[in-house]
């Protein structure tokens, strides 16, 4: 089967397209958030203390 | 090799399985899964959405469980404690990610499907109590500023768990709009054998994806643990210098 309907005018296409583009959005959002997060904290940690090994 | 090292190398490797297993689970229930004879090409959104909701009913045991260790431990190992406590809000918040997506997709296929975006159903109504719950337990967190904060969000994530067997048992014990028990719900209950394949994908990527996100939100709070012990360190030096 094609996947070009989930771009088709009708509601259940829409619904779908929307469905799959909520889940991605907020999954991703938050592992970037983490990440993001991640980074500055290393940095927190690095510039607290630069002769730390981090063992987190 | 060190040892955050090796944990960043296996994490990375399940990160890259994880992202195959859902492109894979993603193709089978966009292209190669059947069209439901009934609803049509909006059923789909069913192999995100039960996957999902049955992993946002899992979560919140690992907030329990990890609340219940950080209040036995408190008093008898603090350090102990901090592991839980890191293991609670890490759970709490990939909770509040899972049951997010569990209304959202609901409605969507509520709308398409039923015709209205919501009903007050006993379903419905309950998994957004546990929503709220557990944003009211991370509020409670983020907010809080009696020094206490985690100890009462640990008590609240206690009750919390509560509500998750009254979700999964609402569709059971009361007549609502939500459909009946797809799975273990009867004889007479479960899908088509063209369609366990989608599902089965969907449910073992997004656990994959959810345990990925708990680990690393898990070693996030590690980190920030021991950046305020540096801090907190760093600040009793100072202060025993000015003394002398």
């Amino acid at each position: 089967m094609k996947l070009s309907w989930i771009f088709g005018p009708s509601m259940e296409a829409h619904h779908l397209l929307y469905a799959y583009v909520t889940v991605w959005l907020i999954q991703g959002g938050y592992a970037a958030w983490i990440a993001w997060h991640w980074a500055h904290t290393g940095r927190a940690l690095r510039t607290q203390n630069p002769d730390r090994r981090d063992e987190s | 090799m060190t040892r955050s090292r090796i944990y960043g190398l296996v994490g990375f490797v399940w990160f890259l399985m994880t992202i195959a297993a859902i492109v894979y689970a993603t193709r089978l229930a966009l292209v190669v899964a059947p069209t439901e004879a009934t609803m049509g090409n909006v059923q789909r959104i069913f192999y995100y959405h039960v996957p999902t909701s049955m992993l946002s009913l899992l979560f919140p045991y690992v907030n329990f469980f990890a609340s219940l260790c950080y209040l036995y431990w408190r008093s008898r190992d603090p350090l102990k404690a901090l592991t839980a406590d890191a293991v609670a809000i890490a759970s709490a918040e990939v909770t509040v990610v899972y049951a997010s997506i569990c209304l959202l997709t609901g409605m969507l296929w509520g709308r398409a499907a039923w015709g209205i975006w919501w009903t007050w159903d006993a379903r419905l109504t309950s998994m957004l109590l546990l929503w709220l719950l557990y944003v009211s337990y991370l509020m409670l967190r983020k907010l809080s500023a009696t020094g206490q904060a985690h100890t009462l969000a640990a008590v609240l994530s206690v009750f919390a768990a509560i509500d998750v067997p009254i979700v999964y048992m609402s569709i059971q014990w009361w007549r609502t709009q939500h459909p009946a028990p797809v799975f273990f719900g009867g004889p007479d209950t479960g899908i088509d054998a063209s369609m366990k394949p989608a599902f089965g994908y969907n449910v073992l990527g997004w656990a994959m994806w959810g345990i990925f996100l708990l680990l690393f939100r898990y070693a996030l709070e590690r980190r920030r643990q021991q950046v305020e012990q540096d801090a907190a360190l760093q600040a009793i030096e100072a202060s025993l210098e000015i003394a002398q």
